[in-house]
């Protein structure tokens, strides 16, 4: 990625501490990172600075992370990756109709997150002709 | 009613005394029916901060590990050896206890009956052969070897896949716990035999301290334990075998165990080959 600007990674979520972790992983990984709390935080950054590749967590101070993937896509977002605490096939099923294009059960090894990213990123910038 | 005063008023008293213990009774009745719903809805809110207590804590959680893994990958610089070993204490105490609040917040969803079936299709080999392989490490550590075998050609069940996989890791873990050094533990599935809708019967069996004839419905019951002593020298929430049985009996399949102490454990269930109505 050395000739290309890094690729921008909007990781939403509402724990400080997660949110660092995070930071820090994709940021060691050459991505550029913004971070938003809320879901109108969320769709402040968003909007104003689309992302390719969205980490989202579902459950938010002010509403339900999965209202966030249609207007984020809509706004440019490429890749949505829902990262929850609900380790159910309701869960995931609910994530994948909503548009994610795969969900992750928290804590998702950091080694195997950096891993996933490059190939979401990867498919984001070749999008599949379907 | 203490006495008979003449033969004539007697019948009017024995209809008042009874009349009266009636009315007393059904005040009772009453009385009890209302603390019963109270209890109940009380319990009710106590399952249900226990389900919001468990997913809470998987926050916390997740930022522990997932900081402690940044630093064992090495991705902000090289550990020594020792502050190596100090980083994998933390996940590895991080990773168990998360399995821990994740049994709890199971069983609180068992207890609500919030728990769902996402059945499919599948070959219940697969998810024996998974499952051992997830306890590989433990049993290489305790020196006990596992085989699984399963009858030849047999129906795929319609079953939540993740749920039997639960089932079966419960079982497993608590064959390997309750097995002493050098012992065996096995996994088994084969077509049910006998009446009733078409099943597989998995058992997974051990070698261990086995189980008294009279413990053998007490241990699915929550909170029950055989000995406390022993459990407190063995892992995990005590929840595992009534997790087991709620997953089972969700599914409409039966689960049950034949042992003796000291010689071993064989513990059943069975998994539905057509979807339960």
């Amino acid at each position: 990625m050395s000739d290309r600007e890094p690729a921008h990674a909007l990781v939403i979520e509402d724990s400080a501490a997660v949110s660092g972790a995070m930071r820090i992983l994709f940021e060691s990984a050459g991505h550029r990172v913004s971070v938003a709390a809320s879901v109108a935080e969320a769709l402040s950054v968003g909007t104003n600075d689309p992302a390719e590749l969205v980490l989202l967590d579902l459950t938010l101070p002010d509403g339900n992370g999965l209202s966030l993937v249609e207007p984020l896509r809509a706004a440019g977002c490429k890749t949505v990756v829902a990262l929850t605490g609900h380790d159910d096939a309701e869960t995931r099923a609910k994530c994948l109709a909503a548009g994610c294009a795969d969900v992750f059960v928290k804590p998702v090894p950091a080694r195997e997150l950096v891993a996933r990213s490059a190939k979401w990123l990867q498919s984001s910038a070749n999008p599949p002709s379907v | 009613m203490t006495r008979l005063d003449t033969a004539a008023d007697a019948p009017a008293k024995l209809q008042a005394a009874p009349s009266e213990a009636h009315a007393v009774l059904e005040a009772r009745l009453k009385e009890a029916i209302v603390e019963i719903a109270e209890l109940r809805a009380r319990d009710s809110l106590k399952t249900q901060f226990l389900a919001n207590i468990s997913h809470d804590l998987r926050t916390p959680l997740t930022a522990v590990i997932t900081h402690a893994e940044i630093l064992r990958d090495g991705i902000l610089g090289d550990l020594s050896p020792q502050q190596m070993e100090s980083v994998r204490g933390i996940i590895s105490g991080g990773r168990q206890l998360l399995s821990q609040v994740g049994e709890i917040l199971t069983y609180a969803r068992g207890a609500a009956n919030q728990l769902t079936l996402v059945p499919t299709r599948f070959a219940i080999r697969g998810v024996l052969e998974e499952v051992s392989s997830l306890n590989e490490s433990l049993l290489k550590k305790k020196l006990i070897s596992l085989s699984v075998e399963s009858e030849p050609s047999l129906p795929p069940v319609m079953a939540d896949r993740e749920k039997v996989a639960h089932v079966v890791g419960n079982l497993l873990g608590n064959a390997i716990e309750f097995t002493p050094s050098g012992g065996h533990v096995w996994v088994r599935a084969a077509r049910r035999q006998g009446d009733g809708p078409p099943a597989i019967l998995v058992e997974v069996g051990d070698t261990g301290l086995g189980i008294a004839p009279e413990h053998h419905e007490l241990i699915f019951r929550e909170f029950a334990q055989v000995d406390s002593s022993a459990s407190r020298a063995h892992h995990g929430t005590g929840l595992g075998l009534t997790i087991a049985r709620k997953l089972v009996e969700l599914h409409g399949g039966r689960i049950w165990l034949e042992s003796e102490l000291g010689t071993g454990s064989r513990f059943f269930f069975t998994v539905p080959i057509e979807q339960t109505p």
